[in-house]
Parts: structure tokens; C-alpha cells; sequence
């Protein structure tokens, strides 16, 4: 029973983290209908931002996230005017299909090697952020973990507030609907685009920081995590923030709870076989609407 | 020149190579580059020319490596054997991922592929019995019947790639150019539902496509096992696609025969690179497939000198440009 309880609360911080993650991948699906397979690479950016800030200039843990999510935010937007937006400017009207999943499939490769290149291929340690453990019940979870889902749960908050209230946040929504007619409103479309993809992006340099003293920080970090993101978009529904919400809190209590029944090695199959299994029966997904083809 | 005398006269090259190359090391590289060429047409073939985008072609790389390394190793099978085996292995597994395929498009399938690969390299890493775990297969063996070392052996194991290369890479453009098949294929990457109300079977015809699209790959993969002789989870990674697809990019999609160019060059490439000092090559992939993206959809095969009847856009495929796509 003890440790059923400490699956689900592990579940649950896991479930955070991917929601950190996939929603993030979602809103910029949702508006700019790109799938950034490099999604995970600005995870590692995130986790490697914390490590030069904590280890090697000894900041404040405050501060080295702070640097993360804002180093991942400034990176994200050079994204859309760099890759994406000269690539559209090709096709004309064309839509990009899936060659914007080989562009970012690149800009993953690209990053990622990158990274090997500037930082080698050692992990990185990174201390924790808070020390001590939080007693609940006859367990216990370290602050660390409990500190992830707060501000997983804070940043998630704040960013639905600002899609629901503020007026950038509303010509996000607005574009997400009709790109036209939000353009035809006076909405400078190329703006939105960018500050919504640094925006998802930030929010998994956060997560690549939040986690980096959990995961250790290696160029590859983040690439998992992308596949898994991706079959929680999948089974939230393709660009359904709510749905990417409720998916990852799922899969990250399904993945911890599966260990009771087979060995952890196997953690990381069940991800990929609920997309499976969610786009063989209902490719909707949970929230979505069935608009698939 | 036309492409029928380019390619022969590329073909002679590539025939006569170890006889004018007396080096074990130029001839290894080429035997690599060959195998990787058999891999990245394989991947056209099915994403490039039929539109159907695959993420997972490391995975149905790996099993055709697992499959042959496997076979020599437990149950002390030739080489041909394995080289069977793999190929047909891998092609099954790609017609049990045609299946969700067949409802599936565009980005929904690049990602139940890539999620495919990813369980793919599950299963080595973790089916110690059969798979080694992290450590891989080792000790299996090489190609059956190979002289013992030096010269010969590096002349012997390069023709015999090269044999079965150009086969199967012949295989595919036969069935492209020469068969129903092709314009069936052709039809399903311009508009598949027009082709389905012009009474064109594509469900067929896409299954056609991921057989022998997976099975090629998983033949590559035999071949990579035998000349290698190591077998680990890291070849069904999801850097083993990426660079599949920059070559693909690279050489031009749609083509079959650009993506052969392409790995040939890119891997020289990156052998250079590594040659000159440059470990992390991967940089240089990762900026050609975005710059090639971008700025030349056709890839290497569509700078011709000289234009050749109609030519299709090269990157149609994946922007199902032909009408009711997106």
C-alpha cells in the first residue's frame, strides 16, 4: 500500500513534467500546425542553461531557471522567422504538410549534436534545487520532486490565464482559429507565430531545469521525451491544450504504476503503445474533435 | 547525358572500384556507403515516391540487423540464410505497421513509426537472451564463404554488397517505373482520393510500398550486421532515420536513385569530416536537411543539367500539393 502510494505521487510529478512538455508541443500545433520534432533538444538547452548557471557560476537555483526558461524562450524565437517562415515563403500557398516534421526533425538533429559538440557527451550533474524530503502518510516524496509540480502546476496556470485574459494571449487564440481572419483584425501574424513558439518552447527549457537534477543533462535528453510527448498529444487530441493536460497527468501515473506488474525497464513501452492503441481506436483522441481525415 | 548513361556509367564505377582501389579502408567506407545508399532509397521509395512519411526506418534497420545477427549467432545459420530472414522479418513488420497506416496519413504516421523504431530499440536493449541488451550481438560471424583477411576479403565483401545493393535499388526502380505498381504509388503521393475514385487499389498499393519499403531496409540491415559484425540498440535509434532522411533530402526526394547519390556523398562527406578531425558530424546533417528543405526541395537529383520531360515537383509528396492534401 505504501508503495502504491509513492507510485501515484511519483506518477503525478511525472505527469507535471509532461504536461510542462506537451503542452508547450500542443499550442504550437494548435497555432502554427508545426509538430517541432526539436521540441526535446530545447529541453536539454533548458537543463544545460541550469548546469552553467548552478555549477559553474555558482547563481542562485532562483536565477538558473529564471536563465532557462529564458534562454530557451529567446532561442525559440529565432525558429519561426528563420526556418519556418522562409520555407512558407516558398511553397506560396502550398500547404507544408510533413515537411515541416522533416524541418524540425533537422533542427533536432542540428541542436542535438550541437550540444554534443559545445558540451560533450558526459552527464552532467546538476545538484538539487531544495534539499530534505516531505513527509506524507508513511512516505515520502524530496522536495525536488515537489517543487517540479508546483511550478509545472504555476507556469500552466499562468499560461492559461494569459491565452484566456490577455490581449497577445487572445490574438494567439484568435490565429489558432482563423490565421486569415485574425490577420484581417490588423493581428501581425509572423509576431504571434514566433512568441508562441518561444512561449513552447520556454516552457520545456523550464522543464529541462526543473528536471536536470533528476535526469542528469546529456545532448540526448530531451529526444525521448519528444516521442512521449507525442503520443500524449495523440492521445489528448492533436492541439487540444485540456486534453494534452489530462493526457500526461495518464501516462505519467500509468508509466509509474506499470512497474508494480512488470520490470521498470519496460517503463518507457507504454507510451508508445497507448498511441498505438489510441490511433488504431479513437485517433481523436480523448478531448479531440473527430476531424481526422 | 541522359540519367540511363549517367547511371551506368555509375554503375561501371562503382563495379570497377575495387579493382583500381587496392585499400582496405577506401573499400570499407564504400561497402558502408553502399549499404546506406540500399537504406535511404528504401525510405524514398515509401516516403519520397508514395508520400507515405515513415520516422521509423531505423526500427525496420535494426530488425533486419537483429534478425540476421540473431540467426547466425543462436541458431549458427549462413549468412544467406540470415540475409533472407532479416529482409523478411523486417518487410512483415512493416506490413503490420501498413495496417494502421492505411488510416492513417501525414504526420500521424510519421509518428506511430517513430514510435514503432523507439519499441523496436526497446526490445533490444532490454531482450538479453536473444538481443545482448545494451551490449549488442557480437561474434556472430560474417558474410559465408569470404576469403579469410586482407585484400581479397575487403574486394569480396565490397562486390557482394554491391551485388545485392544494386539489386534491390534495380528492384525498385523497376517496380516504379516499369509496373502498374509505380503509377499506382505515384497516384496515392498526388491525391489519394482521386486515385481511390479513379478505381486504383491503394490500399494495395500502399501496402506494396511499406513491404517493400521495410523489407529493403531490413535487408540493408542484414548487410550492415555482416560487414560490421556488431549489432547494438544504438543502430535502431532515432538518429539512424534522421541521417537516412538527410541523405534522402540531400539526394532528392521521390527520385530513388537521388537518395543513393545522396548517401554516397553525405556519408563521404561526414567520413571526411571525421577524417579531417571533426568527430560530431551529425551538425553537418542537421543543417543539410533544413537548408535542403528549405532552399532545394529536389535535392542534388533535381540540379540536372539538362531537364527530362515532365518533372515532377520534388517535394510534392510531402505537401500533398496534388489537390485534397494537408
Amino acid at each position: 500500500m505504501e508503495s502504491l502510494l509513492e507510485f501515484l505521487i511519483q506518477g503525478i510529478v511525472l505527469g507535471g513534467l509532461y504536461a510542462l512538455f506537451a503542452v508547450g508541443l500542443t499550442l504550437i500545433f494548435g497555432v502554427l500546425n508545426v509538430i517541432n520534432v526539436a521540441h526535446g533538444e530545447f529541453f536539454a538547452v533548458g537543463g544545460y542553461i541550469l548546469f552553467c548557471a548552478l555549477v559553474l557560476l555558482h547563481l542562485p537555483a532562483v536565477l538558473g531557471v529564471i536563465a532557462s526558461g529564458l534562454g530557451a524562450f529567446l532561442l525559440g524565437l529565432a525558429v519561426y522567422p528563420l526556418l519556418i517562415a522562409p520555407l512558407n515563403r516558398r511553397l506560396g500557398r502550398r500547404p507544408a504538410g510533413s515537411l515541416y516534421l522533416v524541418l524540425t526533425l533537422g533542427l533536432s538533429t542540428f541542436m542535438q549534436s550541437s550540444l554534443l559538440a559545445i558540451g560533450g557527451g558526459d552527464y552532467r550533474q546538476v545538484p538539487p534545487l531544495v534539499r530534505g524530503i516531505l513527509e506524507i502518510g508513511p512516505t515520502g516524496v524530496s522536495y525536488q520532486r515537489v517543487l517540479v509540480l508546483v511550478v509545472a502546476t504555476i507556469l500552466l496556470a499562468a499560461l492559461f490565464a494569459f491565452l484566456r485574459w490577455h490581449r497577445q494571449g487572445l490574438a494567439v487564440r484568435a490565429v489558432s482559429q482563423n490565421p486569415e481572419a485574425a490577420q484581417a483584425m490588423g493581428i501581425h501574424l509572423a509576431r504571434i507565430f514566433s512568441l508562441t513558439l518561444a512561449l513552447g518552447v520556454a516552457l520545456a527549457g523550464v522543464g529541462g531545469a526543473l528536471m536536470a537534477p533528476l535526469f542528469n543533462v546529456y545532448p540526448a535528453v530531451g529526444f525521448p521525451l519528444t516521442i512521449k510527448a507525442f503520443a500524449i498529444t495523440i492521445l489528448g487530441g492533436m492541439g487540444n491544450l485540456a486534453g494534452a493536460l489530462l493526457a500526461s497527468l495518464i501516462i505519467g501515473v500509468a508509466e509509474s504504476m506499470v512497474v508494480i506488474v512488470v520490470p521498470s525497464q519496460w517503463q518507457n513501452g507504454v507510451a508508445f503503445l497507448v498511441m498505438i492503441t489510441v490511433l488504431l481506436l479513437r485517433p481523436q483522441g480523448l478531448l479531440g474533435r473527430a476531424a481526422v481525415r | 547525358m541522359s540519367r540511363r548513361t549517367l547511371l551506368s556509367v555509375v554503375g561501371a564505377a562503382a563495379v570497377l572500384l575495387p579493382l583500381l582501389v587496392a585499400h582496405p579502408f577506401v573499400l570499407s567506407l564504400a561497402t558502408q556507403a553502399l549499404i546506406w545508399a540500399l537504406l535511404a532509397s528504401s525510405w524514398d521509395l515509401l516516403s519520397g515516391y508514395t508520400g507515405q512519411i515513415s520516422f521509423g526506418h531505423a526500427g525496420f534497420f535494426a530488425l533486419g540487423a537483429y534478425t540476421a545477427a540473431a540467426a547466425s549467432k543462436h541458431l549458427g545459420l549462413s549468412s544467406w540464410v540470415g540475409m533472407l530472414l532479416g529482409a523478411v522479418v523486417a518487410a512483415l513488420v512493416g506490413l503490420g505497421a501498413g495496417f494502421p497506416a492505411l488510416r492513417l496519413r501525414g504526420h500521424y504516421l510519421a509518428l506511430v513509426t517513430l514510435a514503432l523504431a523507439e519499441l523496436i530499440r526497446l526490445v533490444a536493449q532490454n531482450w538479453l537472451a536473444v538481443t545482448g541488451g545494451p551490449f549488442g550481438i557480437y561474434d556472430f560471424g560474417s558474410f559465408t564463404g569470404l576469403p579469410a583477411s586482407g585484400l581479397a576479403r575487403a574486394r569480396a565483401a565490397y562486390l557482394l554488397v554491391a551485388v545485392v545493393v544494386a539489386a534491390g535499388i534495380r528492384l525498385m526502380l523497376y517496380l516504379c517505373h516499369k509496373t502498374r505498381a509505380g503509377r499506382g504509388f505515384r497516384a496515392i503521393r498526388e491525391d489519394e482520393v482521386l486515385a481511390e475514385s479513379l478505381g486504383i487499389n491503394t490500399t494495395a498499393y500502399k501496402l506494396l510500398a511499406f513491404g517493400v519499403s521495410s523489407g529493403l531496409a531490413g535487408l540493408a540491415g542484414t548487410l550492415y550486421a555482416y560487414y560490421i559484425q556488431l549489432v547494438s540498440p544504438t543502430v535502431a535509434s532515432a538518429a539512424t532515420t534522421s541521417l537516412v532522411i538527410g541523405m534522402a533530402v540531400f539526394g532528392g526526394l521521390g527520385t530513388v536513385w537521388g537518395p543513393v547519390l545522396g548517401a554516397v556523398l553525405l556519408f563521404g562527406i561526414n567520413e571526411g569530416l571525421r577524417f579531417i578531425g571533426v568527430v560530431y558530424n551529425l551538425v553537418a546533417v542537421g543543417l543539410v536537411i533544413m537548408v535542403f528543405v528549405i532552399f532545394v526541395p529536389r535535392g542534388l537529383a533535381g540540379l540536372r543539367l539538362r531537364r527530362e520531360g515532365r518533372a515532377l515537383r520534388g517535394d510534392a509528396a510531402m505537401t500533398g500539393a496534388g489537390g485534397s492534401g494537408a
